[in-house]
């Protein structure tokens, strides 16, 4: 099958073969897709190595057979995101969240536009926190693993907005003493709910609760967890 | 390519674990040595018996060596003041051959790369906190690749030498000498223009 003009992004590359990369891009109409850019370790390559780095929005052209795609050609969709720093890491954390959430030719248009926006934040600067909240949300949503943030587990009933939950992940927001670890305000959910922020103060139990729901429908940690931990220990 | 000899078939198996040679190339150079070049041949065999018995990495930078401390970090007139953080044993020759650099060096052999399984410790950055801490060091030139993951590892790298007292510099990366900016990739292009610097 031709694929043209595709929107996408690479998120890893690995070398292939003698001269060749085997890129995971993460396209708008066809999900994760397998793809062999032939030749582009060469001195003199057509599409060069610079092009095919990630965070930069791309147009692909492809030919699409069994598992892998053939890269015919790669053009810029626009201006590289330019990730600085955290930024830069938080980046390598989205892209690894989508390679091992998602299954290659498995379309998720909402998942790619959710990617694009949050690249963009990203890029303006803004702390990593939230932007990756919103990611992880989003992602958990596209994929079919979507948190359920406006009732409470079991009865339904709509949250109270002073009322403090904890979150059970496969259930929803389960009513808790106020103080308990990681405990959440009712207003807190419902406002990441409608991707309004949160207050500061629940940015720690925030994190802890996509955390959790990460790890539980990976099984395991994702990679970038350690490194992040291991900067923070410094 | 059946070839005749099951030791023949052997060697031309093996010769094709080398960059660039594929199943053409590995009977040439087989047939080659065969027919013209034993001796050569035999000392090849030799070297790489004892190069892939023998080499190891060096404990102090992680560069191949054969000693337990390669001959670069035991070296009297390399500056102890200045360490190099490099990628690979191929970038860390190819800055040797290109600048007049006296300091000393650290290989990370590798970058990274969660997707990869890369980090800090698969890149030894225990081993280079150590060094770090012993106090020497004054500047920690960090010569990772300007892609994604190297300018990743470079964020990581200064925040420790950072934490280290030590201050962190990074290669400049731009426009080609002799390239012509309509050429230029885009993102190349983009990041030269933003670390452009004052001319004085
Ligand atoms: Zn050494």
């Amino acid at each position: 099958m031709r694929i043209e003009q595709q929107p996408a992004y690479v998120l890893h590359a690995r070398p292939y073969r003698e001269t060749s990369l085997l890129l995971e891009c993460l396209s708008r109409d066809h999900g994760r897709l397998g793809v062999v850019a032939r030749g582009v370790r060469r001195a003199r390559a057509r599409t060069s190595r610079a092009q095919l780095e990630p965070f930069r929005p791309l147009l692909l052209d492809l030919l699409l057979k069994g598992e892998l795609a053939t890269l015919a050609a790669a053009e810029d969709a626009g201006l590289p995101a330019r990730l600085h720093g955290d930024a830069g890491l938080a980046g390598l954390y989205l892209n690894e969240l989508v390679v091992r959430f998602t299954s290659r030719q498995d379309p998720h248009p909402a998942l790619f536009d959710a990617y694009a926006r949050t690249l963009a934040r990203l890029a303006a600067d803004e702390a990593p926190g939230w932007p990756l909240r919103r990611f992880e949300r989003d992602l958990l949503e596209a994929v079919g693993y979507g948190l359920q943030l406006d009732a409470e587990a079991g009865s339904g009933l709509p949250l109270a907005a002073d009322g403090w939950y904890v979150y059970q992940v496969e259930h929803g927001p389960v009513r808790c003493p106020p103080g308990r670890a990681h405990a959440l305000r009712g207003a807190d959910l419902l406002a990441f709910a409608q991707d309004r922020r949160p207050a500061p103060e629940a940015d720690l139990a925030l994190r802890a609760m996509m955390r959790e729901a990460i790890r539980h429908h990976l099984g395991g940690e994702p990679r970038t967890w350690q490194m992040l931990a291991a900067m923070a220990r410094r | 390519m059946s070839a005749s000899s099951p030791l023949l078939n052997e060697l031309i198996e093996a010769l094709r674990c080398l960059p660039g040679v594929g199943g053409k190339s590995a009977q040439r150079m087989a047939f080659h040595l065969l027919e013209r070049d034993r001796q050569r041949g035999l000392r090849l065999a030799r070297a790489l018996e004892q190069a892939m018995q023998r080499i190891g990495n060096c404990t102090r930078c992680r560069n191949f060596s054969e000693e337990p401390v390669c001959a670069l970090c035991a070296s009297a007139s390399r500056d102890r003041h200045v360490l190099c953080v490099v990628e690979s044993p191929t970038d860390l020759a190819a800055i040797e051959q290109a600048t007049g650099y006296r300091g000393q060096y650290f290989v990370l052999l590798g970058r990274l790369s969660p997707l990869d399984g890369m980090g800090p410790q698969e890149l030894g950055l225990d081993l280079l906190a150590q060094r770090l801490g012993e106090g020497e060091i004054e500047e920690m030139i960090i010569a990772t690749n300007p892609t994604v993951e190297g300018e990743a590892t470079a964020h990581y790298l200064a925040q420790l030498a950072r934490a280290g007292g030590i201050r962190p510099t990074r290669l400049a990366h731009g426009v080609p000498l002799g390239g012509e900016l309509e050429y230029v990739d885009r993102g190349t292009l983009a990041h030269a223009f933003g670390s452009r610097q004052a001319l004085d």
